[in-house]
């Protein structure tokens, strides 16, 4: 080998070593939350309404009459938008599989509120609307529609799957609380 | 000894006078509009400049007053001075108005055929600051940290997570985290005020150097004479004093049409959108982005299967084979387009009809797409947008073409005019 082979072959094999030794690097760029961020829910959280005057209350079983719902989280892990959950009170007669009925209680269910499309949190609906009975679940950003009465399944829209639901049981005081994980992953799924 | 001659002895500056400001600029309307997006581009650093010198990039909650994000309330800060909110209203409109002139820039460049050789490089930096100039919006987007920004990023994040097989890991990456976690603001910050407006440069300075280099098209003119002599001189105005004058004067009636409009039509009223709160408001993207939000509204969930682990779904179809495919045909577009190239001339739009039509075509498949997404407002049901959005397309091609054809043909019939 000659001085200039030697010096072409030292500088491209230069260039290729250092970009790749930028490419461990990129490692650094992954997202970091805070640890409190990380907690999910858990069986005994207490529920407390997610907005309003009363956020950070508990909701109990007097809370809301029937065909209601309200947004909640899991008591003290609000920092993690994953935990928001949409507890809603029907009529139990109507309540039919594939809902959990042993995790429902006196008609109250408790669905996560994240939209399965692209992440937006979803509406119970006020009002019969086309292609969906009353009461529904609907997402106000690209318009899917969900049953609550029947394990939140997909009615129309662009949901590929439905919303998952969280177990609840009501304790000593009337108090919602979860009885288990959500059934089912929460919101957008690669 | 003058000061303009002290200076000449130094820089040279009667060579640089002879060689550019004489270089001949061609005149048409539809010329301008690619100025238009760089003066607006200088209008958004500038207004950016004062922007970033109050902006909080952090979504802390601050104690007292309320759950507000730091971000949130050093923009509420801006407003609170009629000059900060002017600077903020201006700097909204000049990116809606960038992003308006790049796409109608764009239109001019295709319908006159000024992407054939030599000038499909331009036509890909072009392509390349149209995607940093919607990069940037984006970003720039969440800053403000309310109700809306929030909104509009978590689809955003949505979709980047819908992305089959990697779609958790970037937007891992893109988003620093699980939103809205507390890094992403930060790095959107950077994203909007580093990395974009860098990237813009560079890629603004590359295309315009090219212009110089290979000169700017001009439209042939009846009764000038087209041979090969003749191509080789540019007819237009100079660039001193004439262009620069037309330049000065644009530049300033679009400033003042920018601070009209930011001064009596406030947008993006961050104080009344309120703080981002767990719940959802009825929004609409804005309209550069309601084709997508149509694509993605259009599209049923049902529409959806597995492949290697990932799910295909509506998400994937509406936000990314769609305008995944779009772009690349546009970008493309030199290499499908076989007709002769020219050094120095466009080519009138009915020229070639069938380039007519298809750039019709899309426009209206574009509109289509985005008045999908009024289909609730408008009582119209989704499989009537399906035809409406095929149909209307295919109509407007039809149209166009027959037309072109026929305004060829006259312009080509013995005895009438010659080109």
């Amino acid at each position: 080998m000659d001085r200039r082979r030697f010096a072409n072959w030292s500088l491209k094999t230069g260039i290729v070593a250092a970009i790749a030794a930028l490419i461990p690097g990129v490692v650094t760029l992954r997202g970091r939350t805070r640890t409190a961020a990380t907690r999910g829910v858990e069986p005994g959280d207490r529920l407390v309404f997610a907005l309003g005057d009363n956020a950070g209350e508990p909701i109990s079983e007097g809370s809301f009459t029937q065909n209601e719902a309200v947004l909640a989280y899991p008591e003290g892990k609000s920092d993690n938008h994953e935990n928001l959950a949409m507890v809603c009170k029907l009529d139990p007669a109507q309540i039919q599989p594939p809902t959990d009925l042993a995790g429902t209680a006196h008609g109250i269910v408790a669905y996560s509120a994240i939209c399965t499309h692209l992440g937006c949190t979803a509406r119970f609906s006020e009002e019969p609307m086309e292609q969906a009975p009353f009461p529904h679940i609907h997402c106000p950003c690209h318009g899917a529609m969900f049953d609550p009465q029947h394990g939140c399944k997909v009615l129309g829209g662009p949901a590929p799957r439905p919303l998952p639901q969280l177990p609840i049981k009501l304790n000593g005081k009337g108090e919602v609380i979860v009885a288990g994980p959500f059934s089912a992953p929460i919101g957008v799924k690669a | 000894m003058t000061v303009p001659r002290w200076l000449d002895e130094r820089l040279a500056l009667e060579r640089f006078r002879a060689k550019y400001l004489g270089k001949p600029f061609p005149v048409h309307s539809t010329f301008f509009f690619g100025e238009i997006a760089l003066f607006c581009f200088a209008i958004l650093v500038a207004t950016g400049l004062y922007l970033a010198l109050f902006y909080e990039p952090s979504a802390q909650i601050l104690p007292g007053r309320g759950a507000m994000p730091a971000a949130y309330a050093s923009t509420l800060l801006i407003d609170s001075h009629p000059f900060g909110a002017l600077m903020r209203r201006i700097h909204h409109w000049a990116a809606h108005l960038m992003i308006a002139a790049v796409v109608l820039h764009l239109l001019r460049v295709y319908f006159t055929a000024a992407y054939r050789k030599p000038r499909e490089v331009n036509w890909l930096l072009g392509l390349g600051l149209l995607g940093a100039t919607l990069a940037a919006s984006f970003a720039g987007y969440l800053l403000p940290f309310d109700q809306f920004s929030v909104t509009a990023t978590a689809i955003g994040y949505g979709i980047a997570r819908s992305v089959p097989w990697v779609g958790s890991t970037l937007a891992d990456l893109v988003f620093a985290g699980q939103f809205p976690s507390s890094a992403t603001v930060p790095r959107f910050f950077a994203y909007h005020v580093v990395w974009a407006p860098l990237a813009l440069a560079g890629l603004i300075t590359g295309h315009l150097v090219i212009v110089l280099k290979q000169k700017h098209t001009e439209m042939r003119r009846a009764g000038v004479r087209t041979d090969a002599a003749e191509g080789a001189y540019i007819h237009g105005i100079p660039l001193w004093p004439e262009q620069v004058a037309l330049m000065g004067a644009l530049f300033l009636v679009m400033l003042g049409v920018m601070a009209a409009l930011a001064a009596f039509l406030p947008v993006h009223p961050s104080a009344f959108y309120g703080p981002p709160q767990p719940a959802t408001p009825e929004v609409k993207p804005d309209w550069y982005l309601l084709w997508v939000y149509g694509a993605l509204r259009l599209i049923p969930g049902t529409l959806s299967f597995k492949l290697f682990g990932a799910t295909i779904g509506s998400e994937v179809f509406g936000a990314m084979l769609v305008p995944g495919i779009l772009s690349l045909v546009i970008v493309l577009v030199p290499w499908l387009d076989r007709g002769p190239s020219s050094l120095y001339y466009t080519e009138p739009a009915t020229a070639s009809p069938v380039r007519l039509a298809l750039g019709l075509a899309t426009i209206a498949l574009f509109l289509a797409l985005s008045l999908a997404g009024f289909g609730a407002e408008l009582g119209l049901s989704v499989p009537v947008l399906w035809i409406i959005t095929v149909a209307a397309p295919v109509a407007v091609a039809w149209v166009a073409h027959a037309v072109a054809r026929r305004r060829s043909e006259q312009l080509h019939a013995p005895g009438g005019a010659t080109s």
